[in-house]
């Protein structure tokens, strides 16, 4: 037990104390949640601000089209109402130069009853945002427009335009924002996908990293292959709880800072959930990743066997979408209880509708079993494998091991 | 009581065999050389003799009793394939080995600070090891395998890569571990640090033991049939019927006798065909010489019988 609490203990301490550690703690989380908050705000916030002209021999409906395009609800751009003779010419010049990022043509109906065409030229045909603004104002102008001419009074087309909203009540009654759960469920996913790929990695090369500097020759004159895997996986796993911790207390501090405002909450059960399959997920890929390690020589070998660690979290990943939409059908039933997926997609589950309680005590038992078959494996492995190097072992010679004693 | 008692131990890898029916002995107090050319097995009973492969058959026992892990903590062992933490600091790691061994924290660290006075790398002590030259790894390596101050001390090749000056240094300390009681093993292919070193020694070659016993044992059950000759003039003794093989190099020879007893007629015949003498010394074959002529016969042998795979 000493010995184990020693590597455990050097593992955590020399790994806490690196450069990199102090990088992943700060960078992940800035990258991630920059990215996925970064966007999602950018994407509801934002207005598009381009600078238009427009061209239309009658002033309606161009005047409104200008207003709704200056003062709606997804832009604020400038416009500028030409004359339908302005110049073509001089227009292309002016976007060449990047003073405008295009133009509007508007030719009114040649028969009653019939809508004007809109020819839009911008600068870049990529420019989604500025055109899908501008049939979107279009629409606004053009529905309003006919509303009043059949009679309608302007309060009551502006009822009329009103947009609906659907309220999300949540099961304790309470209002939610499907989005923001949505979106810590996601976060969730990826901090854990994310923490288990790294340090699952980092158990795998700190055995190699003792087998290239053959430094365990010395350490097993004292201690046990299994001492030597056990110390390892904890304290390089301690690293990683502790990186999580750091992540977990800071959200925490900063959603009590900005608390209502932010909008985003993470529950207790959500939390509770996360860390036990955070920690069995964990425990799981070390083991794994311990049983590769033991198997290769050099950080190269170890690349090439990535992909038995690599395969399972891309499965999780591509089950992130038919779960989110459908967390309760057979797939994510079943998906949920392979044991290499579970501690991901379970937990993803539980965050977005909870599941039977049988079903996440049957994953739980059949995620340990798996850790522990995975372990007794490991370590036969690890113990024949350590004192063998040169050759990388095939897999005959690997099943052989595993009858040595 | 024995430190060390092997007996009839055997390990086979897959298909080949490393150790074959191998027996020895060491005394507490005793400076053991275990010889054998490269891939004789020398590694792989160092390490059933520690425990971090357990022989197919056969005992082993430390100290007196049957091999148990906690009598580990009275062993220092320098494996011949050197390894240290490259990223952490020199006392840190020397207090984690420590430590590994049942030394209190405290305690690890006075005593690295006293052995790295010792062997004069006071100036490492601060340092990652990745930043210290080769030889000055390999003495921290040795102070780790002494730091627990173990009663046997198993050494794996303990001075290949050293400079002379270094390697003086810690032949004198484990002569000095010797002096205080402590079993001393070591493996190496450096036959004059041997003759010099060690009272017992043991040789095997493919596996099996070819030759084992003190110092003087070994070296009495050889005649003294091995001549040194410092000459000028004429060279025509070297064909006397007595010599067995000569190598001449131009005035220097070196002699091999069929009998003890040539050694005077060799000489009374220079003499007579007037060869100017100025040394004529003879002695008996020095352990280099009797370690080449065990290996090849335990070759020779095995090739005989027509054994020996390609």
């Amino acid at each position: 037990m000493h010995n184990i609490w020693l590597i455990a203990k050097r593992e955590y301490t020399e790994r806490i104390r690196t450069k990199a550690f102090l990088i992943a703690t700060i960078l992940i989380p800035v990258l991630m949640g920059g990215g996925i908050f970064g966007v999602a705000a950018i994407a509801s916030r934002s207005k598009t601000t381009s600078h238009i002209a427009v061209l239309a021999s009658t002033a309606q409906p161009a005047q409104d089209l200008k207003k709704e395009l200056e003062n709606g609800k997804d832009s604020s751009m400038t416009v500028d109402l030409l004359p339908a003779a302005a110049s073509h010419a001089a227009l292309d010049k002016e976007m060449e130069n990047k003073q405008l990022d295009g133009y509007l043509v508007i030719t009114a109906a040649t028969a009653v009853g019939r809508r004007p065409t809109f020819d839009f030229k911008p600068r870049s045909t990529a420019d989604m945002a500025t055109s899908e603004a501008l049939e979107g104002a279009l629409h606004t102008v053009l529905t309003r427009e006919s509303l009043q001419s059949r009679g309608l009074s302007a309060a009551e087309t502006a009822a009329l335009m009103e947009p609906v909203t659907v309220n999300i009540i949540e099961k304790n009654g309470e209002h939610g924002d499907s989005k923001t759960s949505f979106y810590v469920a996601y976060v969730l996913f990826l901090l854990m996908y994310m923490v288990v790929l790294l340090y699952g990695m980092n158990v795998a090369r700190s055995i190699i990293e003792e087998k290239t500097s053959r430094v365990f020759e010395v350490l097993l004159a004292t201690i046990t292959p299994d001492e030597l895997l056990t110390g390892k996986i904890l304290g390089v796993g301690a690293v990683g709880l502790t990186q999580v911790g750091i992540w977990m207390i800071t959200a925490g501090l900063l959603a009590a800072r900005m608390g209502a405002t932010s909008g985003v909450s993470l529950s207790v059960t959500q939390a509770v959930f996360f860390v036990v399959y955070f920690t069995l997920g964990y425990a799981l890929y070390s083991a794994v990743a311990a049983a590769l390690g033991a198997m290769t020589n050099s950080e190269q070998e170890l690349q090439q066997l990535n992909m038995f660690l690599m395969m399972p979290l891309f499965l999780c990943m591509g089950m992130l979408v038919p779960i989110v939409t459908n967390p309760n059908s057979m797939l994510s039933r079943i998906v949920s209880q392979i044991p290499f997926c579970a501690p991901l997609l379970m937990d993803l589950r539980i965050s977005i509708s909870m599941p039977q309680p049988w079903e996440i005590a049957l994953s739980i038992v059949l995620i340990l079993i798996t850790i522990y078959a995975v372990l007794w494996i490991s370590s036969r492995i690890y113990r024949v494998g350590i004192l063998m190097y040169g050759k990388k072992p095939n897999l005959p010679e690997i099943l052989r091991w595993l009858k040595y004693s | 009581m024995p430190i060390v008692e092997l007996e009839k131990i055997r390990k086979v890898y897959d298909t080949k065999v490393a150790v074959e029916g191998l027996s020895l002995t060491i005394e507490p107090g005793t400076m053991f050389g275990l010889l054998g050319p490269n891939g004789s097995g020398k590694t792989s009973s160092i390490r059933m003799m520690i425990g971090m492969t357990v022989p197919d058959s056969g005992r082993v026992s430390l100290f007196g009793k049957p091999f148990d892990r906690a009598s580990l903590h009275r062993v220092g062992y320098l494996p011949e394939e050197r390894g240290l933490y490259k990223k952490m600091k020199v006392l840190d790691q020397l207090v984690f080995l420590g430590q590994l061994h049942g030394l209190t924290e405290a305690t690890a660290r006075a005593r690295a600070v006293a052995w790295c006075e010792r062997v004069q790398i006071t100036e490492a002590i601060d340092k990652k090891t990745e930043e210290l030259s080769k030889g000055m790894q390999q003495k921290i390596q040795f102070i780790a395998a002494l730091l627990h101050e173990p009663e046997l001390i198993i050494m794996d090749e303990p001075f290949s890569g050293l400079d002379p000056v270094n390697a003086e240094l810690l032949q004198n300390t484990l002569i000095d571990l010797r002096k205080e009681g402590k079993a001393v093993l070591f493996s190496t292919h450096r036959m004059d640090q041997v003759e010099k070193m060690c009272d017992s020694i043991a040789l095997i070659s493919r596996g099996k033991l070819v030759l084992a016993g003190s110092m003087r044992e070994v070296k009495s059950s050889y005649p003294r049939n091995r001549v040194h000759v410092v000459f000028s003039g004429d060279e025509s003794f070297l064909t006397h019927a007595e010599v067995a093989e000569a190598k001449n190099y131009a005035g220097v020879a070196e002699l091999k006798l069929h009998h003890e007893a040539g050694a005077q007629q060799v000489l009374a015949e220079a003499v007579a065909r007037g060869t100017v003498i100025n040394r004529f010394e003879v002695k008996e074959p020095t352990l280099e010489e009797i370690f080449i002529e065990q290996v090849r016969a335990s070759f020779g042998d095995e090739e005989a019988r027509g054994i020996v795979d390609a």
